[in-house]
């Protein structure tokens, strides 16, 4: 080769290295968030995610978000979790506690921040790769406002028992019924089939825990539910407004937020092990008059005036 | 020597005349001292949780009175809880059945008169206020309370407001508004109870007797809160009466209640009223609520007048 080729060569390659090289040095990061389903309160929280996130770096680096929306069922949580590791994504973001436990399993080193968990201290999350937020209800509430609007001898719990946080809610409120001597109907929905079994329930009120599944088909279990004229209440907000006749959540922007200053802070350097997790405790309550109407029930104005929001 | 003008001196010969009318348009000038003896008693009322409830409760008793005095005696609503002062000049009331602030600040600025307090069912005629949180709040004491939301019941409300505020001072808290992320105003004892149970407010106050009826009812509820700071104890409900009313009249009233559940009819007629009797008031009952208001208000009224 000619000797004077040899600098145009050098400067060739540098400038295919730079270009080679250039997309990765500003390729930002990438987040995976895992949603199940289509769940209104999970996407409520992660539009306050995103919105924080992309507040946070307005005018910095580049954000990718990779969502995935697994089937709630084990094996496409898993599939999920397995997507964003082989994405090698930078930080993992998981709404629910099935999500959030796919994760874990996987024994991945990518950091994860998990929000929308159910009472997130009672189970022992460990990785020092993990921190989020997560909320707590008291269900006790719900119970009581139930026995100020009819008797309750018979109360169903709709739950899954493929989700972790659902069946923690199902034990709580079926301990809190079972010291009032409330008789507990358990009601297990594992897939759509399951539904039938609340055509032939004998209960006075229907508590939904805050399953993935059984609020994929809510409206379905509202309708079959209203026949009977049976009372329906949940620890998500009934944002369709498909006939809950009372919901006591934790609005989910404050948990979207936290989890993406979290994320913020993980994308920035800090370990998850040295932020602190955090659980909400904040809740709204919603009457739905339009509903008590249709099942022939009363709300005493005492009791209308504990609601923070009423449809009617 | 000049002499006084005819008039003056005709009229210095008649020195009794002159002693009557000057007597006459003295008596004329002062206010009117004589007692009131009204031809009916109206009574005040201030809302509770169940106004409802409460309205036929207080029926019952007004019945009663107007039978044993002999003379009608009617109750009306102060529509707002607190507004005592204002409700007392425009209603034109004889009296009223007033919480320990607003009893407070009736006897200071109407000079009314604390007559008796009805004995509720567990056997109680004080309250007293409590500061509480759930007992999974993580809420232990003062600094974890920094930053949370806290309800109070009403600006006039001794148990639910003047006491935590006065506490919260104590402890070093110098302006709820920065101090909390939020704080309101529950209207009603029970509901500052759910608010907290709820989750809708991390701290609450709230009076004993409707704290503890609460509990006795629903034993669920004592499991899951924390009482973590208690007031002194003052009269839960006073009837107050203007002191313009006949003193005779007063009274006799005070006699007819506190003698109710020594007949058939009064007995009947306290269980209908859910009270188990009324004992006698004194002024001294409201000198710690005046105190405890001029330490965290600066002043009885600034609140609810």
């Amino acid at each position: 080769m000619n000797t004077s080729y040899r600098p145009l060569l050098k400067i060739l390659l540098a400038v295919l290295f730079v270009l080679v090289t250039a997309p990765n040095l500003h390729a930002g990061k990438r987040v995976g968030v895992i949603m199940t389903g289509d769940i209104p309160y999970y996407g409520a929280i992660h539009e306050a995610f995103r919105s924080e996130l992309e507040k946070r770096f307005a005018g910095d680096e580049k954000i990718e978000i990779v969502l995935q929306r697994p089937f709630p069922d084990s094996i496409s949580w898993s599939n999920a979790a397995r997507k964003l590791i082989a994405f090698d994504v930078d930080l993992i973001v998981t709404y629910g506690a099935p999500a959030t436990h796919a994760v874990i399993h996987e024994k991945s080193r990518i950091p994860l921040v998990y929000t929308g968990f159910y009472e997130p201290g009672e189970v022992a999350l460990d990785s020092k790769y993990v921190t989020g937020c997560g909320f707590k209800v008291p269900l006790s509430s719900l119970l009581r406002y139930f026995k100020r609007l009819k008797t309750v001898n018979t109360l169903g719990i709709i739950f899954s028992s493929l989700e972790e946080d659902s069946v923690r809610q199902y034990e709580t409120m079926a301990r809190l019924a079972g010291q009032q001597d409330i008789i507990v109907e358990k009601i297990n929905i594992r897939s759509q089939a399951d539904l039938d079994k609340l055509r032939s329930i004998k209960s006075d009120a229907v508590f939904i825990t805050g399953s993935s599944l059984a609020h994929l088909w809510l409206d379905d279990i509202v309708a079959i539910l209203e026949k009977d004229q049976v009372p329906v209440a949940d620890i998500f907000p009934d944002n369709d407004e498909v006939g809950v006749l009372m919901a006591l959540y934790q609005p989910s922007h404050a948990q979207g937020e936290i989890a993406a200053e979290m994320a913020w802070q993980i994308l920035s350097g800090t370990k998850p092990a040295d932020l602190a997790t955090h659980t909400f405790r904040d809740t709204e309550l919603v009457f739905n008059l339009i509903e008590a109407k249709r099942l022939g029930l009363n709300f005493p104005i005492q009791l209308l005036i504990e609601a923070t929001r009423v449809i009617e | 020597m000049r002499q006084a003008p005819l008039l003056i001196r005709r009229f210095m010969r008649y020195p009794f005349t002159c002693l009557l009318i000057c007597l006459v348009t003295v008596a004329a000038a002062l206010p009117v001292f004589a007692f009131e003896q009204p031809d009916e008693l109206l009574i005040g009322i201030e809302p509770e949780h169940n106004i409802f409830d409460q309205m036929q409760r207080y029926r019952y008793l007004a019945d009663y009175l107007s039978d044993q005095l002999d003379i009608k005696v009617k109750l009306t609503i102060m529509s707002r809880y607190g507004e005592v002062i204002k409700r007392f000049k425009t209603l034109r009331l004889h009296g009223a059945f007033l919480t320990p602030y607003t009893a407070t600040m009736g006897i200071k600025e109407l000079e009314l008169e604390p007559i008796v307090n009805p004995v509720n069912l567990l056997g109680e005629s004080k309250s007293q206020g409590y500061i509480f949180v759930r007992k999974d709040s993580n809420i232990r004491g003062m600094k974890d309370m920094m930053g949370g939301s806290i309800v109070f019941v009403d600006p006039a409300s001794m148990e639910g407001y003047l006491f935590p505020l006065s506490f919260l001072q104590q402890h070093g808290v110098k302006d709820i508004n920065t101090y909390f992320s939020r704080y309101f105003f529950s209207g009603s004892h029970a509901s500052a109870v759910f608010a907290v149970l709820d989750g809708r407010a991390d701290i609450g106050s709230a009076k004993s007797t409707t704290y503890n009826q609460l509990v006795q009812n629903d034993p669920s509820i004592g499991h899951e809160l924390e009482i973590l700071a208690q007031s002194p104890k003052v009269p839960e409900v006073t009837l107050c009466i203007k002191t313009e009313i006949a003193q005779e009249l007063r009274e006799r009233l005070a006699d007819v209640l506190l003698h109710m559940d020594q007949t058939p009819d009064g007995k009947k007629v306290l269980q209908q009223f859910k009270a188990l009797g009324f004992v006698k008031s004194s002024k001294q009952d409201f000198t710690i609520i005046e105190k405890m208001a001029q330490e965290a208000l600066g002043s009885l009224t600034v609140h609810g007048k």
